[in-house]
C-alpha cells in the first residue's frame, strides 16, 4: 500500500528508457522524463525531432519499442484497450489542428465525453455553452467546425479538452498557424486554465512565448534524446550554444539538419516507400 | 536482376497492403462480443448505405433486366425459343447480375465514401482525438459501417432482383409482345430456392468485402489529401476486383 507521502511525490507521468524507431530511424532514443502533479512541462525541439511521437506514445496511440510509461503510477502499455480507454477520462488533449469532428456541431464536439458518459443532452449543451463562454466564443454552439476560423477551432478544441475536467492536459503545438494576437489569446487562456484548475500538462512547442508564459520545466528534444531539462529561467540564461541557437532562432550554429534532410530526400526518391513508412506508422495505431 | 528486384518489391508491397485487411478484421472480431455496439450509429449507417443507395441500385437493376430481356430475345428468336426469355432473365438476375451489379454500385458509392471519410478523419487527427476522448475508434467508426453494409447488401439485392425482373417483364410483354401470363409462369417455374439464396449469400460476402476493404483503406490512410485520394481509389478498385473474384469462387462452390 502506498503512503500519502509517496502519493504526493509520485510523478503524474513517468517515462523510463523509452525507445521508438520507424524503419530503422530512431525517433525516440532512451527518453526518461518525470512530470510531477501540477507541473507544466514543455518539450521544445526542431520539426521532426519526435515531439509528437512522444505524446502519442504516452497516450497509447503508438507503442514504444521498449521502455516503460507510467501515468498516475500505472503502466498503460500493460492494460487492455478497454482499461486504457477508461483511464483516458483523466486526459485532455488539444491537437495541433484542433481535430474537431466535422460531422458534429460545436456543442456536441465539446460535450462529446460527457454525452458518452450518459449526461442528458440539455445539460451537455449547457455545459458546452459555459465552456464556450470561458474561451470567449459565446453563441457558436450550433455552428459546424467548417464555419470556424483557425483560432476559433483552437479555442473550441481547448474547450473540448477541458470540458470533462481532466487531471492531465496535452497540448500539441497550441500556437501553430495562429496570428500573434490569437497566439496571445490562446496563451492567456492556457495560463488561466493552469492557475484555476492546477492541472498537470505536457506541451509541445516551437515557440518561446509558451515557455515564458507558464512552464515549470522545459525539455529540449534533439536527435531523439532529451538534450537538456531545465526551468524556463535557466533556459533563458543558458549559454549552451545549441539551446541559444534554438531560442534565438538562428540558422547558423551547432544544430544539425542533415539527418532530417537525408530522410526527406530518401522518401522523395521512392514514393511507394514514403507511403509505406507512413502507413506503418498508422498501422501500429489502435 | 533488376526485374527480380522489381518483382520482389511489388510482392512485398502487395503483401503489405493485403495485410491491412486481416489486421482490421482481427480488431473487429476481438471487440464483437462485448458492448458498446453503438446501435444509433449502426442505424444511421444503414440509412446511408441502404436507403441512400436505393436510387442508383434500382436504376441499375431495372435497366439490366430490360437489356437482358432484349439480348435474350435476339438470341432465342433465332431458335424460336422466345418463351425461355423469362427463365433466363430471372435466373441470371437472381444468381449473378443482382448481387454482382449491386456489389459494384455499392463499392463505388459507399466504399468510396467510407474510405474518404475515414481517411480524412485519419489525416486530420480526428481518429486520434476519438481515442483521447475515451472512445474506441474501431467500435465507433469501423464496426457500425461494417455491420451496416453486411446487413444492407442482401436487402438491396432482394429489391434489385425484384425490380430487375420487373424490367425484363416490361420489355418482354410491352415491347416484344410476349404473353404476360406465360412470362410470369416461366419466370417462376424453373427457379429453385437455391437461386435466391445463393444470390443473398453472395450479397453478404460482397458486403463484408466492401466494408472491410474500404474501412481499412481509410483507417490506415496516410499522406494528407493525396493519400486520401489514393485510399479512395484503392478502396473502389480493390473492392470491385475482389467482388468479381469472390463471385467466381462462390459460384464454383455453390453450383459444383
Amino acid at each position: 500500500m502506498t503512503s500519502p507521502l509517496s502519493q504526493i511525490t509520485q510523478p503524474k507521468i513517468s517515462l523510463s528508457h523509452v525507445y521508438k524507431s520507424f524503419q530503422g530511424r530512431k525517433v525516440l532514443d532512451d527518453i526518461s522524463l518525470d512530470i510531477m502533479p501540477g507541473e507544466s512541462h514543455i518539450v521544445i525541439g526542431l520539426s521532426g525531432a519526435g515531439k509528437s511521437v512522444l505524446i502519442k506514445c504516452i497516450l497509447g496511440l503508438l507503442k514504444p519499442d521498449s521502455g516503460t510509461i507510467l501515468v498516475n503510477g500505472e503502466n498503460w502499455l500493460e492494460l487492455s484497450v478497454d482499461q486504457r480507454l477508461k483511464r483516458m477520462a483523466c486526459i485532455g488533449m488539444l491537437f495541433q489542428g484542433a481535430a474537431l469532428f466535422d460531422s458534429m456541431p460545436v456543442w456536441e464536439n465539446i460535450a462529446f465525453v460527457l454525452l458518452r458518459q450518459g449526461m442528458a443532452k440539455a445539460e451537455a449543451v449547457e455545459r458546452a455553452e459555459e465552456m464556450l463562454e470561458w474561451v470567449g466564443l459565446p453563441g457558436i454552439a450550433d455552428k459546424k467546425p467548417a464555419e470556424l476560423s483557425g483560432g476559433m477551432k483552437k479555442r473550441v478544441g481547448l474547450a473540448r479538452a477541458i470540458c470533462h475536467r481532466p487531471e492531465i492536459i496535452f497540448y500539441d503545438e497550441p500556437l501553430a498557424g495562429l496570428d500573434p494576437v490569437m497566439s496571445d489569446v490562446i496563451t492567456k487562456l492556457i495560463k488561466r486554465l493552469h492557475e484555476r484548475m492546477h492541472v498537470t500538462s505536457l506541451t509541445i512547442a516551437h515557440n518561446m512565448k509558451l515557455v515564458d508564459a507558464f512552464s515549470d520545466q522545459v525539455s529540449m528534444l534533439y536527435e531523439g534524446k532529451i538534450y537538456q531539462q531545465l526551468s524556463a529561467a535557466e533556459l533563458r540564461l543558458s549559454t549552451d550554444p545549441l539551446l541559444r541557437q534554438f531560442i534565438e532562432g538562428r540558422a547558423e550554429g551547432p544544430i544539425r539538419f542533415s539527418s532530417e534532410a537525408t530522410d526527406k530526400a530518401d522518401l522523395n526518391a521512392d514514393p511507394s516507400q514514403s507511403r509505406k513508412s507512413q502507413t506503418i506508422f498508422n498501422k501500429e495505431r489502435v | 536482376m533488376l526485374m527480380l528486384q522489381r518483382i520482389g518489391a511489388a510482392s512485398e508491397r502487395l503483401a503489405f497492403a493485403v495485410g491491412l485487411y486481416p489486421l482490421l478484421l482481427g480488431k473487429v472480431l476481438r471487440r464483437l462480443h462485448k458492448p458498446p455496439w453503438f446501435f444509433a450509429l449502426i442505424i444511421r449507417q444503414c440509412e446511408m448505405v441502404g436507403v441512400q443507395s436505393l436510387p442508383v441500385v434500382l436504376l441499375t437493376a431495372v435497366f439490366t433486366g430490360m437489356v437482358m430481356a432484349l439480348q435474350s430475345w435476339v438470341a432465342f428468336h433465332r431458335f424460336g425459343a422466345e418463351s425461355m426469355i423469362a427463365t433466363v432473365v430471372s435466373l441470371s438476375i437472381l444468381r449473378e447480375l443482382g448481387p454482382v451489379l449491386v456489389g459494384l454500385m455499392v463499392a463505388g458509392r459507399v466504399g468510396a465514401s467510407f474510405a474518404a471519410e475515414l481517411g480524412t478523419m485519419r489525416v486530420s487527427e480526428q481518429i486520434d482525438a476519438l481515442w483521447t476522448l475515451s472512445t474506441d475508434p474501431v467500435r465507433y467508426l469501423i464496426m457500425p459501417r461494417l455491420i451496416a453494409v453486411i446487413l444492407m447488401m442482401p436487402l438491396l439485392v432482394v429489391l434489385a432482383d425484384a425490380i430487375g425482373m420487373l424490367g425484363g417483364y416490361a420489355v418482354s410483354v410491352h415491347l416484344l409482345d410476349q404473353n404476360p401470363h406465360t412470362y410470369i409462369r416461366n419466370s417462376y417455374d424453373y427457379l429453385q430456392l437455391i437461386d435466391l439464396y445463393s444470390g443473398l449469400l453472395k450479397a453478404t460476402v460482397f458486403g463484408a468485402i466492401i466494408g472491410l476493404v474500404s474501412c481499412a483503406e481509410g483507417y490506415y490512410c496516410a499522406g494528407g489529401a493525396a493519400g486520401v485520394g489514393r485510399a479512395t481509389t484503392r478502396a473502389v478498385v480493390i473492392s470491385a476486383m475482389s467482388i468479381l473474384m469472390a463471385d467466381y469462387m462462390l459460384t464454383a462452390w455453390i453450383f459444383q
